[in-house]
């Protein structure tokens, strides 16, 4: 008989019968020392704990050990000395929840501003970014050669901080005398401001061009301001000249930034501009493996599956979506079945939305600059198929209507005629990127 | 629970028993003082599980009855209460009123239900004067080992042979043995008592005049007296066989007046280095017994000792805290130093006495 798996048992057993203070004054260090035909000798650290146990916890002790092994006839207690039972108690028993939680903003390195815990360990690569990774290894080998600017734009939560500050902290580490620098691009924003109201616009230029490497995140934002572009590009130019590597990340490609000056567009593209998509299945799975590592817990792959499998798209969503089951299954201190993690995240899931079907022409047809009625009407113009067909295309992939519906709302077409239209659009998007960036911007819209 | 008992005798026994309260334990209540009214008399109990105390007070019960109260608040509240009256004890709603002439005090009281029970120990008994123990445990406790890393070492470590019990603690720096004549010695194979608990001891037994009946096994020890139990745990482990390493034989023998070593010493200390070492130099031939010092920051200084010394030269360091320490054991008016090499420990007894021995071992750098 396994004693130490028994005596296992029975403390869950007896911790979920009496307080946690109480669990742990009388039966850490507890553990069974032997079994002799029925009897068994259970020992522990000392007489109080002897005195106390035979006294108020005799009858709990006998019944849990009595319910796990049926050949139980009596307990005993024996004094014995703590050092050989220190392991008895699993890790399992303690409680995580209490554990200390690190403190990460004070991780934040105020020279830098980068965040060490972003690191390339951590970075999953999958083939949703694989040619992001790649490019920035080559800009870790050679800083401001090679990639010169190195622009990164994808969704939120896909990782792009992740990717970009990884590349500083590399830097930092390959290259000791480097100067790296992170911000966001609205940080750049208020001290170019500030500068301004304290007449110091020199000493602004002077603070970031002392730079070996600066990493701007969120750019998208520059599109109203005017000011700010001109002055990002005379740093930009300073730091093309002088070979400096210059980093960038928005949500958007640069030609689909709002109001961004041709001659910033034209430079983001000299450079490498690569995109950060959403990762697929198995992608999400290695993420949720290497979270799980982090967090060194261990959970049953049927449910790893069913997380990656369920919460698609962005990675702060699946890490929020593990977080809550980490933090449950700590709470509970065992395992947690399937159904359970269902019923815990189903509010992450998005839903499938019930969009109405005029609220797709609408979005379509602005983004196409084209009037709303338009869509609906009999015409073979050129540019009015093609949104028609988006639309069809949205409201089958994205939305699940059914054919015969959305032939019918849209102007009555046959469904064959929309089967067509979506299949049309299905393999177009196959060999015209400039399609399927159209399908992502407008995606965007719905959200 | 109603009572009513004397004012002195409770705050007496709440203080002696609060200093056994367990701090920063797990289980809260531990921090509690637990009164047991029953029969004639009110229980205060405390335990911090490694040590466990009982003090019986004489009161007059209206209502039997249990109720714990943090202990550091009754600490507080008692060692401020100065009338020398009755005081009476009632509980209401698990909170405990108190009321003398002058005071109507309402403390909290805390669940009793997880408070423990303190272990009774059936062993082999044997009764010794509270005088007795108390001298013996004084006389060598402060030579153990402060630190927990040697559980085994920092303890008093008591055992009997022939018709003494002995009484021994070491730091592995120096050794204290204090042997205590009895009349009749139960066989004791050897019991360590922890450090901590010992000074609680001493504390709780320092006052009491009568006879203790002390019970113990290989787990648990006990001493009880006129309304006092306390029980200690007992250390399982093996105290180091000290008697091969006092010397039986000496080269050099020397003895001094207390009163001159303990001012030459002090002297001493003002021109000690910072590991407190001053060398001791005797010369039997030249009748030498000189103690000297030195400190670069502070100076130097030789101390002559007159003294009736045998043997050969000898010149040895050693620390003056050590030798400080064993002064409030010896009772005689003069002191025998024994030596052998400079390399040996010293031996330090009362001349005359051969009840405590003490034992330095000497610091050559």
């Amino acid at each position: 008989m396994d004693t130490k798996q028994l005596w296992k048992n029975c403390l869950v057993e007896i911790e979920g019968g009496i307080s946690k203070a109480n669990f742990s004054t009388w039966f850490k260090n507890t553990h069974i020392l032997k079994e002799e035909t029925g009897i068994v000798y259970v020992g522990v650290p000392n007489e109080f704990v002897r005195d106390w146990l035979k006294n108020k916890y005799h009858k709990l002790i006998t019944k849990t050990i009595a319910d796990a092994y049926e050949n139980m006839r009596a307990v005993e207690y024996i004094i014995t000395k703590t050092e050989a039972s220190k392991q008895e108690i699993s890790p399992m028993n303690e409680i995580y929840i209490n554990k200390e939680l690190p403190l990460k903003d004070l991780y934040i390195n105020p020279d830098d501003n980068l965040n060490p815990r972003y690191r390339f360990d951590s970075f999953i690569v999958g083939p949703f970014n694989e040619l992001a990774y790649a490019a920035s290894q080559a800009i870790i080998e050679n800083p401001g050669t090679k990639y010169n600017p190195f622009f990164v734009y994808g969704g939120t939560g896909l990782g792009k901080t992740h990717l970009i500050q990884a590349i500083g902290n590399a830097i930092k580490d390959k290259h000791p005398n480097k100067k790296v620098h992170y911000l966001t691009l609205e940080k750049f924003a208020t001290d170019f401001i500030n500068s301004l109201q304290n007449n110091k616009a020199n000493s602004f230029k002077e603070k970031y061009r002392k730079y070996d490497l600066l990493i701007i995140d969120d750019i998208q934002f520059i599109g109203k301001m005017e000011k700010i572009q001109e002055e990002l590009f005379h740093t930009f130019n300073t730091f093309y000249e002088n070979n400096k590597q210059i980093i960038f990340s928005s949500d958007k490609h640069p030609n689909y930034i709002p109001e961004l000056a041709d001659r910033l567009k034209s430079r983001f593209a000299a450079g490498m501009i690569v995109d950060v998509s959403e990762p697929e299945y198995e992608s999400r799975l290695a993420i949720l493996k290497v979270k799980l590592r982090e967090l060194s817990i261990d959970l049953e792959q049927e449910i790893i599956e069913y997380v990656a499998e369920t919460i698609q798209g962005n990675i702060r969503e699946l890490e929020g979506s593990l977080n809550i089951i980490v933090c449950q299954y700590r709470l509970k201190n065992k395992p947690l079945s399937v159904s359970e993690v269902k019923n815990l995240i189903k509010n992450n899931i998005r839903p499938k939305k019930n969009v109405a079907i005029k609220d797709v022409v609408k979005i379509v047809s602005d983004y196409y600059s084209l009037e709303e009625s338009l869509v609906y009407e009999k015409t073979r113009r050129k540019e009015i198929v093609k949104a028609r067909q988006v639309v069809m295309y949205l409201l089958r992939e994205d939305f699940n209507v059914s054919y015969p519906l959305i032939g019918q709302k849209l102007g009555g077409k046959d469904h064959t005629t929309v089967i067509h239209s979506y299949l049309k659009i299905k393999a177009d998007l196959k060999n015209n990127p400039q399609l399927l960036q159209e399908l992502e911007q407008i995606r965007i819209m719905f959200k | 629970m109603k009572l009513e008992c004397e004012i002195e005798k409770i705050k007496n026994g709440i203080l002696q028993v609060e200093k056994i309260t367990g701090k920063n334990l797990t289980l809260p209540v531990l921090s509690s003082i637990l009164f047991i009214a029953s029969g004639k008399s009110l229980k205060l109990r405390a335990t911090n599980l490694s040590l466990g105390v009982e003090i019986e007070i004489p009161a007059k019960i209206e209502k039997e009855g249990i109720i714990a109260i943090s202990g550091t608040t009754l600490a507080g509240v008692f060692s401020n209460i100065f009338q020398n009256e009755n005081i009476k004890l009632e509980s209401e709603d698990g909170n405990l009123l108190i009321k003398t002439k002058k005071n109507r005090i309402k403390l909290k009281g805390q669940t009793h239900d997880d408070f423990p029970t303190i272990p009774t120990v059936d062993g082999k008994t044997f009764e010794i004067e509270s005088k007795k123990l108390v001298d013996g445990i004084k006389s060598v406790y402060y030579s153990s080992s402060p630190s927990d890393i040697k559980p085994e070492i920092s303890s008093v470590y008591i055992y009997s042979n022939e018709d003494n019990l002995v009484f021994v603690s070491t730091d592995s720096f120096r050794l204290a043995e204090k042997k205590i004549k009895m009349k009749k010695v139960e066989e004791l194979p050897g019991i360590l008592i922890p450090f901590k608990n010992v000074s609680e001891i001493l504390r709780i037994f320092g006052e009491i005049q009568d006879n203790i009946r002390v019970c113990f096994n290989k787990n648990q020890i006990s001493f009880s007296s006129e309304g006092v139990y306390l029980t200690s745990r007992v250390i399982d482990g093996v105290f180091p066989d000290y008697r091969q390493i006092i010397p039986k034989e000496f080269g050099v023998e020397a003895v001094v007046l207390k009163q001159d070593l303990l001012n030459a010493l002090r002297i001493s200390n003002i021109f000690s280095d910072k590991f407190n070492q001053i060398t001791l130099s005797i010369k039997p031939k030249e009748k030498v017994f000189e103690l000297s010092s030195q400190n670069n920051d502070v100076g130097e200084n030789k101390t002559y000792l007159d003294a009736a010394i045998k043997g050969k030269d000898i010149l040895l360091g050693f620390n003056y805290k050590y030798f400080l320490d064993c002064f409030q054991s010896i009772n005689t008016d003069s002191i025998s130093i024994r030596l052998n090499q400079s390399s040996k420990p010293i031996v330090i007894s009362g001349s005359s006495d051969n009840s405590f021995t003490y034992l330095i071992m000497p610091m050559n750098r």
